[in-house]
């Protein structure tokens, strides 16, 4: 069963090609990872399925349901975004900024449900974050902080997760303990995540599937073996890669002074 | 009590009291002080006796002072001191700016325009006519709407347009209200001038029951809002990926805060500070939640304008101060501490 339909998709900003006839299909308790060069419309592809940037052309379904029927409450229930710079408010403590994941299910008027906060609670816990809850977000290190962000992300129980970029800022030990949270949170609870990376040695290593996003079109669709190409990465990025294999993994090495 | 962390349960409760002490203090401060003190005791037991609890031991001569002339400035200064707080805070979480006050997207520049048309225009000079409020209101509301509508017409405008055709509105009035006021006489002139430094000295029942509809309206929209407020503390993309729908809270929020601005402004003239200086005093005591900092400027705001009143009313005695002037007095330095206080705990 797909949780995320993607077909034909085009986004547009002032009269320009941000993403162009996108076709995807996402099956549910998988994650797919979409990479390609700074420009390319990954976070473009990753907002819209987030619903937060207009379609000019084509549909998104998450869970069956067509995305622009959705308003902002009902969509959130299905899809949760951790945004590339999250806005971190100073003088909120941590779980108050997680309860905020749970703001499309108690409504605008109400304070969050005792199940509300069980919910919090249990998230806090699964990610380690239990004794940091009384602290001020400010006061968190990059990496305490993008836990966080993933715990209110969580916290909105829903089945799909869009993440852009989230290792951005991270140093090498946060950035693999990151992915490996999401890796659990896919195979033991069978969530669907579609995310974007620039290291593509991670994104190789992590996900099941990855997506070569180029000018906006699809160039390359699949597992990881059949995308972390040389060639294909080379031309896309306009520079020289090398892959090399260590231990039945591919690694992805720049080679200076070799443009093209 | 101060510190960045977020604050305990302890010390919420612990400001809840004293604002409400404050309150007690500005309502007994209220209708006992003046040219014709009436003890603490007596004003206690007037307050007991209006809600049915025993007998009030005020001459006649006490009770017509405290019920026909202090009581409706009382309440007149409580019912704005509230909503100049409540829409400060309001719009401070509404626009993520800690500078936005009231008057923002234009409401004092239409109400002292429409104070000014009617003083000029139709009271001639000679005096300041009875609908000079609700002239006073219809310019607000039209500044707003005026705002509004350059701002990017209702739920397509983000926060900082809005900001931007704020001033460019506030702008555009304040020099038509100069330019009338250049036409007027200098009676006119005094007049006008009285009027934008804010009194409650005219305040009447009538008057408190003009305003008073508006304003519980908009107090309780604005209140039960500062969740959503909580939400909209992360930017509005992420506000909506969280399933906030932005653009109508912020719709709803600005409507209430500026109606109920307007509705004020046009029966005491214009209050600088309050709307700042509350909101930012709250804040530092009970952290940034607007759960909190709203229903506690209910409060402390009405607290805070009468203590300003009694101030302005009795520190030159017989003589009155502007109620403007002394808020700006008190507000200046207080803002100036909060400031200080502020960059000491960050650091």
């Amino acid at each position: 069963m797909n949780a995320v339909e993607i077909n034909e998709l085009s986004v547009r900003a002032q009269s320009r090609d941000l993403v162009s006839n996108v076709t995807l299909h996402v099956e549910a308790g998988t994650w797919l990872t979409v990479i390609g060069p700074n420009g390319a419309g990954k976070t473009s592809l990753v907002e819209t399925v987030a619903g937060l940037r207009r379609i000019a052309h084509g549909n998104i379904s998450i869970s069956g349901q067509p995305l622009a029927s959705l308003n902002e409450r009902e969509r959130a229930k299905l899809v949760a975004l951790v945004p590339q710079r999250p806005s971190v408010p100073n003088g909120m403590n941590v779980r108050d900024y997680v309860a905020l994941g749970r703001t499309a299910y108690h409504g605008l008027l109400r304070a969050p449900s005792a199940g509300d906060r069980a919910i919090v609670e249990s998230v806090l816990e699964r990610l380690s974050l239990h004794d940091f809850r009384e602290r001020d977000v400010a006061t968190l290190s990059g990496g305490e902080r993008q836990r966080m962000v993933l715990a209110r992300a969580l916290a909105q129980s829903t089945m799909v997760i869009v993440l852009d970029e989230p290792t951005t800022g991270l140093d090498l030990h946060h950035q693999m303990e990151l992915l490996e949270l999401l890796r659990q949170e896919v195979t033991d609870c069978g969530l669907t995540i579609i995310a974007t990376l620039h290291d593509l040695t991670l994104a190789g290593q992590f996900a099941d599937r990855l997506v070569l996003l180029d000018a906006g079109r699809v160039l390359l669709d699949g597992p990881a073996r059949d995308v972390i190409r040389r060639e294909e990465l080379s031309r896309c990025y306009q520079m020289d890669l090398r892959v090399i294999e260590i231990d039945g993994s591919d690694v992805i090495v720049p080679v200076r002074g070799v443009g093209q | 009590m101060l510190s960045t962390r977020p604050p305990t349960r302890r010390r919420i409760v612990t400001v809840a009291l004293f604002c409400v002490i404050a309150l007690i203090g500005a309502i007994v401060a209220g209708l006992g002080v003046g040219p014709t003190p009436i003890s603490t005791t007596r004003i206690i037991g007037a307050l007991a006796s209006g809600v049915g609890l025993g007998h009030s031991t005020l001459t006649p001569l006490q009770s017509t002072i405290v019920w026909q002339l202090r009581a409706p400035r009382l309440v007149l200064g409580l019912v704005a001191g509230a909503m100049l707080s409540v829409a400060g805070g309001a719009y401070q979480g509404v626009f993520r700016n800690p500078l936005a006050d009231p008057y923002l997207l234009g409401v004092a520049s239409g109400a002292g325009l429409g104070a000014t048309f009617s003083i000029v225009y139709v009271g001639h000079g000679l005096s300041t006519p009875s609908w000079t409020p609700l002239i006073a209101f219809a310019g607000a509301t039209v500044a707003v709407l005026l705002t509004w509508g350059l701002g990017g017409r209702g739920l397509r405008s983000t926060a900082s347009t809005l900001i931007l055709a704020g001033v460019a509105i506030s702008a555009l009035l304040t020099s038509l209200q100069t330019y009338f006021q250049q036409q007027s006489s200098i009676g006119s002139i005094a007049r006008v001038y009285i009027w934008l430094l804010g009194s409650l000295a005219t305040a009447s029942w009538s008057s408190v029951w003009m305003v008073l509809p508006y304003v519980v309206l908009c107090v309780v929209v604005c209140v039960a809002a500062g969740g959503a407020l909580d939400v909209m503390s992360v930017g509005d993309e992420e506000a909506r990926s969280l399933g906030l729908p932005v653009r109508k809270v912020r719709l709803v929020v600005v409507a209430a805060s500026s109606l109920g601005t307007a509705a004020v402004v046009s029966a005491v003239g214009l209050i600088g500070f309050v709307g700042i200086i509350v909101p930012h005093i709250l804040r530092l005591l009970v952290g940034t939640s607007y759960r909190r900092i709203l229903p506690l400027s209910v409060v402390f705001g009405a607290a805070f304008l009468v203590l300003a009143d009694t101030i302005a009313r009795t520190v030159m005695a017989p003589s009155e101060l502007p109620l403007g002037v002394v808020t700006a007095i008190l507000g200046a330095p207080v803002f100036a501490l909060i400031l200080t206080v502020r960059r000491q705990l960050t650091t």
